[in-house]
């Protein structure tokens, strides 16, 4: 018998930065075939790049005019880039989170191998910032081809056409800024794995949301509600500005104040479902969403705040429709047509982001649970169970944010317009028509994500 | 039974006839095809020759022949697993875990909890039932496997290294409950690297590159080696 190899002597240890260097491209290029996991994330960040790009490109087509109008015009262009910018920031924290799935159990394995937290940190930015990176590249491609398309929109009698287009060092700002984003995401998503590595391998229970969030939540309410009663006087006191600053701060406090309830009343709502529930997949979707009512929070958190801009539009919209165009000059006129087509197109694009985000969470969420589909399979349940579970689970918790985010547009904006412009037909229409797409979409992203099931149970194996 | 692009096949020229509550150990090294044969028979992979034939309730279904749902049917009602892994849903309760295979039945879910309360007590669990996995230990979780295999009525019970991740004295209490199943009727077939393990049951399979080289009786009639612990 031969006998053992000795141990050879370590190395002297390599600093973070050159051990993090020689381990990426380890990493890079470690495929396994599982070719999904890794394009869903670079698709994601190219839909993040192409989207703030036409956002940005369509907004600083406002900038162009210099008569009596053009102020009115920048200042609903600032506001609907303010309302976008979330559900942007969403669909790139979403694709960060994708990135940095795949990544976490690897990352805390190697935590477990003794890497340091530097090294960690460092391999972690270098993947998340060149995942990000390609996709931004990807996404300026995309940009060159939906701005003709926008441009085709019409405002003050003129198409946007080449206007859709940002001045050329926007282009490698956007990349770099999306670069960013998913390396700063990706390090405050690395503070589980970093702080306690075996709480990522061993699947510890998810924290609790505390009722204080209940607290918080409605005092933001209130104040939200204060602050929109004092917009006439803030104006007065700091012009326009002031009034998109404190719009502005009005709706990320509300979306601060629903993410700081939503995954409290999820968890309550969830545990009532999970004592009552008498089918698999009532169980079984009321415990997915209990196992981090958080994460189910945030798979559909978007469509918060396009619930929020859905109600702000539907009574824009009124207004508008109300408004008598007799005596108006012209320009006067295209400014009430504009702002009907501008407040559809911010909620249009709202949703194409949610729909982003969504599909991204839910395909994500499916790839993680790979070993719960596939065990399952083995237990004989029929997929159209497995189906209905993850439908379920989404949905609840979708229902829970698209009526509170609408409920507090219209706790906020009530008082300011009153009953007359809410029960306008043309309002209730809209906002009707904005939930309806929002479920179509996150029905439609989860359907999209439920096709992945299938290749998860040809290769079982790779999921055990 | 060939992989897609595999060069040799998986499993070859496998002949098995396997009595109703018989238990069957099939071992040979990593690769040699224990866990695609219990695959195969357990209708989880469909063999690419050759046929595999279950004595179920209705009489014999030739297992390769059915289509998903059929053979998810038969998975959920004629077939239990308890695998190294365990297969268990980490959000269920223990409980919930067993409960949820009655419930696929349809079952009402009170009955289905006490049907699974009864079997988790039996098998040394009662307590732990609103326990979810992480708050067991490993030989809990096999328990509570265990329990969901048996809780349907399972005439046939598939083992893929169920001892695997536990300590020896775990292994064989883990082991006795398996076997006590085969005097209560069902069939138990386990696939394991672990001679104590095969040695327990009253025949050997054993598989060296696809094909069964030997296939022998226990000298001894398998009986479980302690009392079932309750």
């Amino acid at each position: 018998m031969t006998a053992a190899p000795a141990a050879l002597p370590g190395a002297r240890p390599a600093g973070a930065l050159t051990t993090a260097w020689r381990l990426a491209p380890l990493f890079a290029r470690r495929r396994d075939g599982d070719r999904l996991a890794t394009v869903l994330p670079v698709a994601a960040f190219a839909v993040v790049t192409a989207l703030l790009l036409v956002v940005l490109g369509g907004a600083q087509a406002f900038f162009r005019w210099d008569d009596d109008l053009a102020f009115t015009y920048e200042a609903f262009a600032i506001i609907a880039v303010v309302l976008l910018l979330v559900p942007l920031a969403t669909v790139g924290a979403s694709a960060a989170r994708l990135a940095a799935r795949r990544r976490d159990e690897r990352l805390a394995s190697l935590r477990l191998l003794g890497a340091t937290t530097g090294t960690i940190t460092v391999l972690t930015v270098l993947e998340a910032a060149a995942t990000a990176l390609v996709g931004a590249v990807v996404g300026v491609a995309g940009y060159a081809v939906l701005a003709p398309v926008v441009g085709l929109l019409r405002f003050r009698g003129e198409a946007l056409g080449s206007q859709m287009w940002v001045p050329w060092w926007w282009l490698p700002l956007a990349v770099l800024g999306v670069g960013l984003l998913a390396a700063a995401s990706a390090v405050v998503g690395l503070r589980a794995v970093v702080v306690t590595p075996l709480g990522v391998r061993t699947r510890q229970r998810a924290g609790t949301a505390h009722w204080v969030r209940v607290l918080i939540a409605v005092g933001v309410l209130l104040l939200g509600m204060v602050l929109m009663q004092m917009l006439g006087v803030l104006g007065n006191l700091g012009g326009v500005v002031a009034i998109i600053a404190t719009l502005a701060a009005i709706f990320g406090g509300m979306l601060l104040a629903l993410d700081a309830l939503g995954p409290w009343f999820v968890r309550v709502r969830s545990r009532r479902q999970a004592r009552k529930a008498q089918t698999v997949p009532k169980l079984l979707a009321a415990r997915m969403v209990l196992e981090d009512p958080k994460a189910a929070w945030r798979q559909v958190s978007g469509v918060a705040m396009t619930s929020f801009v859905g109600v702000f539009g539907a009574v824009g919209l009124a207004l508008t429709h109300m408004t008598s165009t007799e005596g108006m000059d012209a320009d006067e006129k295209w400014l009430m047509q504009d702002i009907s087509t501008g407040v559809l197109v911010t909620v249009a694009i709202s949703f194409l982001m949610v729909a982003c985000s969504v599909g991204i969470n839910q395909a994500a969420g499916t790839l993680d649970r790979a070993a719960v589909h596939v065990s399952l399979d083995r237990l004989g349940v029929p997929r159209s169970v497995m189906s209905e579970a993850s439908r379920r689970a989404v949905m609840s918790a979708l229902w829970m944010v698209a009526g509170g985010s609408a409920l507090c547009a219209a706790v906020l904006i009530f008082p300011l317009v009153g009953m007359a412009i809410f029960i306008q037909p043309i309002a209730i229409a809209t906002a009707l028509a904005v939930f309806a797409l929002g479920f179509l979409a996150v029905r439609g992203a989860a359907a999209l994500s439920a096709r992945l099931v299938p290749g998860i149970l040809a290769r079982p194996e790779r999921a055990l | 039974m060939q992989y897609p692009g595999g060069t040799t096949p998986a499993l070859d020229a496998v002949d098995l006839d396997i009595a109703a509550g018989e238990s069957v150990a099939i071992m040979g090294a990593s690769g040699s095809g224990k866990t695609t044969l219990l695959h195969c028979l357990a209708g989880i992979l469909r063999p690419t020759a050759g046929s595999v034939t279950f004595a179920s309730a209705q009489g014999p279904v030739r297992v390769e022949s059915l289509d998903d749902g059929e053979r998810s049917r038969l998975r959920r009602e004629e077939l239990g697993f308890v695998f190294q892994q365990g297969l268990l849903l980490d959000e269920l309760t223990a409980l919930e875990n067993v409960a949820v295979a009655r419930m696929l039945a349809g079952v009402p879910r009170g009955q289905a909890e006490a049907e699974a309360a009864q079997w988790l007590q039996y098998l040394g669990l009662a307590g732990l039932e609103q326990r979810r996995l992480g708050e067991l230990s490993g030989g809990q979780a096999q328990r509570v496997a265990i329990a969901r295999a048996q809780v349907t009525g399972a005439r046939l019970i598939f083992a893929d290294e169920p001892t695997g991740a536990l300590d020896s004295a775990t292994s064989v209490e883990v082991l006795d409950l398996l076997l006590s199943a085969t005097q209560q009727g069902r069939t138990l077939v386990v696939v394991t690297h672990d001679a104590d393990v095969a040695r327990r049951c009253a025949r050997t399979v054993v598989l060296r590159d696809g094909r069964v080289v030997s296939d022998t009786a226990a000298a001894a009639p398998a009986v479980p080696a302690t009392e079932v612990s309750r």
